[in-house]
């Protein structure tokens, strides 16, 4: 038990506190497992090493197509550092390329701490598309 | 981790696939020994361009491409359809 909920509970013995109020006060510091379940959330997702990209032909397929991609975050991580590289001439084309998607987007104003932020956050996605081919995007 | 090992196999219809396991660490030798030679030439280019141009870029080149390299370990690419088959796998 933390030190907030133990405060509360002990201005309620007190009688400081109605019950009412101390259950607001309870929810406002919020639920001691709730933390510890993020955090261990938070663990799992910092394990996970590889992008995985599967392709699966699903039962209507004609092309029976199967992809299997593996990617080391790392290797993400790593890769994405070359963005530095890309030429002030090539960022128009990209910026015009984005436009045409309409995507309003400036790869100038992109920084590697924005990229970062992408590529940390991309533990968080898994993607199915039942179509003619099952597609799934996750980590592992 | 660098890959010490690259598989290759390859399936296409109407002939005979193949499969091959590469030494790639014959290749990291061969271009480690490449990039010492460029060396001088890259820290040259780096000076004479530090004021207007790539400069202090062209520095970082090395080590990026050695943490591009080293994580190369565990990319597998497994691509195929009813007879077309490639696999590219980095162990």
């Amino acid at each position: 038990m933390n030190e907030e909920r133990r405060k509360i509970l002990d201005m309620l013995a007190r009688g400081k506190i109605t019950a009412d109020e101390a259950e607001k006060l309870l929810d406002a510091v919020g639920d001691p497992g709730t933390g510890a379940a993020a955090e261990t959330d938070t663990a799992v997702r910092r394990s996970w090493k590889y992008l995985r990209i599967q392709v699966e032909p699903g039962p209507n397929s004609e092309e029976d197509e199967r992809v299997n991609i593996r990617v080391p975050f790392k290797l993400i991580r790593a890769g994405l550092k070359f963005a530095a590289f890309i030429p002030r001439e090539a960022h128009d084309k990209v910026n015009k390329a984005f436009r045409e998607k309409g995507m309003d987007i400036d790869l100038a104003r992109i920084t590697p701490q924005d990229l970062e932020e992408i590529v940390s956050n991309l533990d968080d996605m898994t993607i199915e598309v039942d179509g003619k081919d099952k597609v799934r995007i996750f980590c592992e | 981790m660098l890959p010490l090992l690259v598989r290759f196999k390859v399936k296409e219809p109407g002939r005979r696939g193949f499969g091959l396991w590469f030494p790639v660490i014959l290749i990291w030798i061969i271009l480690a020994a490449l990039m010492l030679v460029l060396l001088p030439f890259v820290l040259l280019a780096a000076l004479i361009t530090i004021w207007r141009g790539p400069g202090l870029k062209l520095l970082l080149v090395y080590p990026l491409l050695a943490a591009v390299l080293w994580h190369l370990g565990g990319l597998t690419i497994d691509v195929g359809q009813k007879e077309k088959a490639l696999l590219i796998d980095f162990i």
